[in-house]
């Protein structure tokens, strides 16, 4: 208690003369690492600052689910993957896409060689690891299109994984959810070799569907002040994602300082940091309708269990980054 | 025959009279450095076999076609990404983590521990009173008993870890974040062993001694004041032991949804995360120290309670 | 929710409180009125639980996503037994299997320390230790090492079961009096007899606490163990995709089937213990 209380007369004494910044909380969709260089970029550079804006990053996990976080008022605004957001928001809760820092998609699955899957056709009769918490729904709408059951033999036995990379190293897997720009790497780095490894990258095969966007609550919306704090939010989030291109080795750096686990390596989000520049790389941080469509037609055609039913009507707006001076493309 | 009839009664709950060093060391260390030994041995033996296979692969990749059994069994014990870390990696990774770097940086484990322990103690707090309390309740109030009982044991049916990610976030729509949510967890998890162990010691006395006091017309608080509570006492402590562990069981889980703080529950997961099984072993090894020295700490009170109540027969 | 709304909750409330007074105290103690008021006490508690739960939810309009209503729930579990009854096999098998192994350890390491003090000395100290390893911690390694089905749960329930059951075990063999252990030896009971005639029986009311213990620690360690990589089936895999799916109401009808079924197990062992022990204080004088 005292210690808060000192703690807040010290910032009250570092802002000083300065108008009260706007408070935003960021839920982030996973931990603090290079996947969100971006946003810590951006508060450690400042740029939030001057933007007027006091921004609380937060840190998910697990079983932090975005959506319930924002639902539930612990968040402004909260990065997730649009599969998961479109099918929240057909549940009748209000998400809706802000902005789309990431241009293109790193979700892949990667396989063992020595396992026999050689194509997609060879799924069948192999275990393959799934990332579930919403983030199913990509492979889901693969496996529909493919037409392979994802019940057991004959069709492919489905795992939930971890969230790591041990099924594929243990063989407890033939295949597994990586990310271009994460596990991917923890796969070479546990000893893998790439001659060893199959990956089936989903934007190849046309599946591919939006990752990290921006998602905040439609009704707060109406509220032009909050619009007007979510378009900074999102111009200095921008100017941080463009200056993690710019330095990469400092952007890691940051990255570092804003691990509370400490258990991050330096090595792991280089190779981290260099991927997701490849995903985020020119983008304005304005949603394109195309990608947009291109999501919502994979969603759909995802046979017997669809992600979502019907195409979904609202679920993004141009009004903050019109705002924020961003030219739609 | 006879006499060992008569060594029955356990070292633990007798006085210990103060002895000679040389006999506190041999009471207590040889055995524990014996047993310890033995541990150490099976482990580095179950190492091999369970970083064999990954072993023979490395080999094989590197183009190694026979190592020799000694380099081979030596590369079990340094994998990077071992099924099972050899002890000395894991002290190494300790050392790195716990002597090496400052206690007040992140990638300190001492940071850590302080972070799970600091809510511990809250959460522990907290359960042991509300506790103690439904068992006062329940031993006194006909109706709690009947009516209440059934569904504190059903609250522990419940799997808090399951909620822990909603409860923080419900927590946080009325605004108590920081270490509360973590020491409601904790605290969930240590209450019910207490409350269930109390209930039954504060039962525990004999209907004859009930009578005694009933003739001496004493009233409630003097019964349990003289009766009930002494009686309970062993009850209470051994359910404070699996209490005090449940809660920083409990602190840990949070952690894992609320990882911003760090933690011991963030050093796991993040160890979880990225592969990293001498990371998770050491935080494991970490909690489990904190988990102990709680209970002996717990353990160090009861043998003084214990001999000031003269319950130590 | 108006003033009248909250005046409601609190007058339904007292009302329970008052019911349950009236049938404790007017309820016969035996037979079958007995038994049904012995039911009907914390069932009326539950449903006064569930409908001031519905009504604060409903009145304060707390989003489903955050907290269904009871109603939402019961329409769930009525929507999906199937699904329901598959993913509660498939943790039970874990569960079995740990609770057995863990307890029969627990039980078996207490015996084995009691008769050698030398291990007593050396085990107990980790044993501690044992016990204050997090679940959490503990789940994804089983699951690197057992595989992702039960084995691995199973795996976790026994870590977690072992050391509460032999802390209890232990202080149950300590039970006895020194009056009643002279008297042994007097009679010049070898150790085996004693163990039997006189400090078995002592123990039972512990060991049984422990056992109590360790059902609903055993439901949690094998739900929480199913959170670390599992067949898409089982309790624990069912709340930790639902809540990614924003499905709350299918968590909570799961989280339902996980409390009645640990109710039961934990009532099982309860009665047992009655049966067992019924010469316990606890049981014998009770006169509240």
């Amino acid at each position: 208690m005292a210690f808060g209380l000192a703690a807040m007369a010290a910032a009250l004494a570092a802002g000083g003369a300065a108008r009260a910044a706007d408070p935003v909380t960021l839920q982030l969709k996973w931990v603090a690492d290079a996947q969100f260089a971006g946003y810590f970029v951006a508060k450690d550079k400042g740029f939030y600052k001057d933007a007027g804006l006091d921004v609380t990053i937060k840190p998910g996990g697990p079983d932090v689910n975005p959506e319930q976080v924002l639902a539930g008022g612990g968040a402004d605004v909260v990065v997730d993957w649009m599969p998961s957001a479109l099918a929240t928001r057909e549940k009748g809760s209000p998400v809706v896409n802000i902005a789309q820092p990431f241009k293109r998609s790193g979700l892949e699955l990667t396989c063992r060689a020595d396992s026999g899957v050689k194509t997609p056709a060879d799924f069948p009769g192999h275990t393959l690891g799934v990332w579930f918490a919403g983030n199913e729904y990509p492979f889901l709408a693969r496996m529909a299109k493919l037409k392979i059951s994802t019940n057991g033999p004959p069709g492919v036995t489905v795992l939930k994984q971890g969230f790591n990379v041990d099924p594929l190293l243990q063989k407890q897997a033939a295949c597994i959810s990586t990310m271009t720009y994460n596990e991917y790497w923890q796969l070479i780095e546990a000893g893998m070799k790439p001659a060893q490894l199959v990956v089936f990258n989903y934007t190849d095969e046309g599946e591919n569907t939006l990752e990290d966007g921006l998602y905040a609550l439609e009704p707060k919306l109406k509220d032009p002040a909050f619009t007007d704090r979510m378009a900074r939010f999102v111009k200095a989030s921008m100017q941080g994602w463009d200056y993690a291109q710019a330095h990469p080795d400092e952007a890691v750096k940051i990255v570092l300082d804003n691990d509370t686990s400490g258990a991050q390596t330096e090595e792991h989000q280089k190779h981290m940091m260099d991927d997701v520049n490849k995903l985020t790389k020119g983008s304005d941080g304005a949603l394109d309708p195309a990608a947009y469509a291109q999501t919502v037609k994979v969603l759909l055609s995802s046979g017997s269990d669809p992600v979502i039913t019907k195409e979904p009507q609202g679920a993004w707006t141009h009004a903050v980054t019109d705002k924020a001076g961003i030219k739609a493309p | 025959m006879r006499t060992e009839a008569l060594k029955l009664s356990r070292p633990a709950a007798r006085p210990r009279r103060s002895g000679t060093i040389a006999r506190a060391l041999f009471g207590r260390a040889v055995p524990v450095l014996t047993v310890v030994l033995a541990i150490l041995a099976l482990w580095y033996a179950a190492a091999v076999g369970m970083n064999a296979d990954a072993q023979r692969q490395a080999d094989a990749d590197a183009g190694i076609a026979d190592a020799g059994w000694r380099d081979f069994v030596a590369g079990t014990w340094a994998q990077s990404h071992p099924r099972l870390p050899a002890p000395h990696q894991i002290a190494a990774e300790i050392g790195r983590t716990v002597f090496a770097v400052a206690p007040t940086s992140k990638r300190s484990l001492v940071y850590h521990a302080g972070v799970t322990l600091e809510a511990t103690a809250l959460g522990f707090a907290l359960g042991g009173l509300v506790g103690f309390a439904l068992s006062l309740f329940v031993v006194h109030v006909p109706s709690l008993d009947r009516g209440l009982m059934p569904w504190i044991v059903a609250s522990q049916t419940v799997p808090i870890v399951a909620l822990a990610p909603m409860i923080v976030v419900i927590l946080n729509q009325i605004s108590v974040t920081g270490l509360w949510p973590k020491a409601a967890i904790a605290a969930y998890l240590s209450f019910f062993p207490v409350a269930v162990g109390m209930a039954k010691g504060l039962r525990s006395p004999e209907p004859l001694h009930l009578d005694l006091l009933r003739t001496y017309s004493a009233s409630r608080p003097q019964v349990l004041r003289f009766l009930r509570l002494p009686a309970s006492l062993p009850f209470l402590f051994a359910s404070a032991k699996v209490g005090a562990a449940a809660s920083l069981v409990g602190t840990v889980v949070a952690e894992v949804t609320k990882s911003e703080d760090g933690g011991l529950g963030a050093r796991l997961l993040a160890g979880s995360y990225y592969g990293q099984t001498v990371q998770i072993w050491a935080a494991l090894a970490v909690a489990s120290v904190c988990g102990a020295a709680l209970v002996g700490i717990v353990s160090a009170v009861e043998a003084v309670v214990l001999r000031r109540t003269g319950a130590a027969r | 929710m108006s003033a009248a709304g909250w005046l409601g909750c609190a007058a339904v409330w007292l009302a329970a409180w008052a019911l349950v007074e009236l049938i404790v105290w007017r309820a016969p103690r035996r037979g079958v009125a007995g038994r049904a008021a012995a039911v009907a006490v914390p069932l009326i508690f539950g449903a006064t639980v569930l409908l001031l739960w519905e009504a604060i939810v409903r009145g304060l309009g707390v989003p489903a996503v955050i907290l269904p209503p009871p109603s939402a729930v019961a329409a769930r579990l009525a929507a999906s037994p199937g699904m329901l009854l598959a993913d509660f096999v498939q943790t039970m098998k874990g569960l079995a299997a740990g609770y057995v192994l863990g307890c029969g350890g627990g039980f078996l390491a207490a015996l084995a320390i009691d008769r050698v003090p030398f291990l007593q000395r050396g085990l107990l100290p980790l044993g501690t230790l044992v016990s204050a390893l997090p679940v959490v911690g503990v789940a994804p390694i089983m699951v690197m090492w057992f595989g992702f089905d039960w084995p691995s749960k199973a795996a976790v329930v026994a870590a977690m079961t072992v050391f509460p059951m032999l802390v209890n075990c232990n202080a149950g063999l300590g039970a006895t009096s020194a009056l009643d252990r002279d008297l042994m030896s007097t009679y010049a009971a070898p150790y085996g007899v004693t163990l039997r005639k006189l400090r078995l029986p002592a123990a039972l009311p512990f060991v049984f606490n422990g056992l109590k213990i360790c059902t609903t620690l055993a439901l949690i360690g094998a739900i929480v163990a199913e959170f670390f990589g599992t067949p898409i089936v089982g309790m624990g895999f069912r709340i930790n995709a639902e809540v990614g799916r924003m499905n709350i109401d299918t968590v909570w009808a799961t989280i339902a089937v996980a409390a009645v079924s640990g109710s039961l197990l934990y009532g099982l062992v309860a009665a047992v213990e009655r049966r067992a022990t019924f010469w316990h204080p606890s049981f014998r004088g009770r006169r509240d």
